[in-house]
């Protein structure tokens, strides 16, 4: 599992290559722990790359979220599937990140 | 019906996974049906590795998989000392979404067509319909 990361105007945007799951939310909460500073007041995580996303990978994006706001950031998740976003509704995550299937 | 038993080692959950999922794609069933049954599958294993059996190594998960015309049938036993679901908090009320843990419990009970708990939780029967 890679994660590449760009800067774009002040936009910090990370793609997580493949899932987040039981396999790897470790090293994902890891690297996010060590990349977010307080320069960090927008970013976006694209997940258009993540078919599955189990409960340790919901865990992993809530406390990636907490940490951005730790930073007085804002966080966004782009290119979910269906079927991920699904589970951002059904656990009513929805209502805490701002998600977008595009 | 199959019947495995695994090694309480969660490195070893894709890998009980992987067979039920080729199985499943191989019968045609549909790829939404195949997520949900992906997700609620795993996440009774990690239960029952991590919650149930503590992460101990001497444990034991067993795990019975039947794939029927219509409906696949999951039950996934752990050797730990049990838990009444009824006791978990709901995750998606407001003061638990910033909570770490928890939603594994809800997302099986979501994504499953029938979900039942035995032997005081150490065993979970899960069914999901494939039409």
């Amino acid at each position: 599992m890679a994660i590449s990361a760009e800067e774009k105007n002040g936009v910090f945007i990370y793609k997580v290559d493949g899932n987040i799951d039981i396999s790897n939310s470790p090293d994902v909460k890891k690297y996010f722990d060590n990349a977010i500073t307080d320069k960090h007041k927008e970013v976006i995580i694209n997940l258009e790359s993540a078919d599955y996303v189990d409960s340790s990978g919901l865990a992993t994006l809530v406390e990636i979220l907490k940490n951005v706001r730790a930073h007085q950031g804002k966080l966004k998740l782009v290119g979910l599937s269906d079927k991920v976003k699904g589970l951002f509704e059904i656990t009513k995550l929805d209502k805490l990140f701002n998600i977008s299937t595009e | 019906m199959i019947k495995t038993t695994i090694e309480n080692d969660s490195h070893l959950l894709k890998e009980a996974s992987k067979d039920l999922i080729k199985a499943l794609k191989e019968k045609g069933v549909r790829e939404s049906t195949i997520f949900d049954i992906h997700v609620g599958f795993e996440e009774a294993l990690r239960n029952a590795m991590i919650h149930g059996n503590k992460q101990d190594p001497s444990k034991k998960v067993t795990v019975e998989t039947e794939i029927m015309d219509n409906e696949v049938r999951i039950q996934v036993e752990d050797e730990g000392d049990g838990f009444d679901p009824k006791d978990l908090p709901d995750p998606t009320q407001d003061e638990n979404l910033l909570k770490e843990s928890g939603r594994g419990v809800y997302l099986i009970r979501h994504l499953m067509d029938e979900v039942r708990y035995e032997n005081d939780g150490r065993r979970v029967i899960m069914k999901k319909s494939l039409t």
